[in-house]
């Protein structure tokens, strides 16, 4: 007999993170705000680079297009014309190598998100915690990095792989 | 009407703050108007409320998005 019962959102939502670039730390934290309001149960388990999204100290998180051709790089400022063109195109990847890129590139990313109306990533992280999305550390990649407790943010979980397996839905997860 | 003016906000901010006037306003059952810019929140509102048994309309899309919410409507 088939079931005609509605299908359910799944009530819980979870998500690795392995990456520690600015950009994917956006990614995720918007993911895990939104699902954290659709009244879904939020795990997000952050490991090797992914970390440094958690970190109290996050001059870290940075954005480069230095080996990432997919990245869209457009300045936000200057006239109509010129913040039309993907720079990531147009210059040599040589260009990116140079000294001061990653932190103009960065400071770019962080304009044109506030252009959008998006806030800073500690506020976003914070308004994660408080709309109660779980974050876990792995502890062995704290370790490895040679990491200390101090250096995360506070509303951090310290645990392992086996934990977060035990916690998190067997529908949805997602690597990041 | 209640106004929640959420213009200038990118998602999942427009959500959020809606969600968060709704548990502020656990009494409320009148409508209310809330209005956003984030163009893809034409969609995003109504998939919100639907989720959250909120009835939604949209009232305008021009020059910024406007919808009339209220609770415990049928959905």
């Amino acid at each position: 007999m088939s079931d005609l019962s509605p299908v359910h959102a799944s009530p819980q939502f979870s998500l690795i993170q392995s990456k520690g670039t600015l950009d994917w730390a956006y990614a995720s934290f918007i993911l895990a705000s939104t699902a954290s309001v659709m009244d879904k149960e939020v795990e997000l388990f952050f490991t090797f680079y992914g970390l440094k999204c958690l970190l109290k100290d996050t001059s870290g998180l940075k954005v480069s297009p230095l080996g990432r051709p997919e990245m869209i790089v457009k300045s936000p400022v200057g006239p109509e014309w010129f913040r039309k063109v993907d720079w990531n195109q147009k210059l040599p990847g040589l260009v990116w190598s140079l000294p001061g890129m990653s932190n103009l590139a960065t400071l770019g990313f962080k304009q044109q998100m506030k252009q959008q109306g998006q806030m800073s990533v500690e506020a976003l992280r914070e308004t994660c915690l408080e709309l109660g999305v779980k974050m876990t550390a792995c502890q062995m990649t704290v370790d490895m990095m040679g990491l200390q407790k101090d250096d995360f943010i506070d509303g951090v979980e310290f645990a392992g792989a086996p934990s977060y397996f035990a916690q998190t839905p067997d529908t949805q997860s997602l690597f990041i | 009407m209640q106004r929640l003016d959420l213009t200038g906000l990118a998602c999942p901010m427009p959500i959020i703050k809606l969600k968060k006037f709704l548990s502020q306003n656990p009494a409320l059952q009148d409508p209310f108007i809330v209005e956003v810019s984030d163009s893809g929140a034409l969609k995003d509102i109504p998939a919100f409320c639907q989720q959250q048994k909120l009835n939604c309309e949209l009232r305008q899309s021009q020059p910024n998005i406007e919808f009339q919410v209220q609770r415990g409507a049928d959905v």
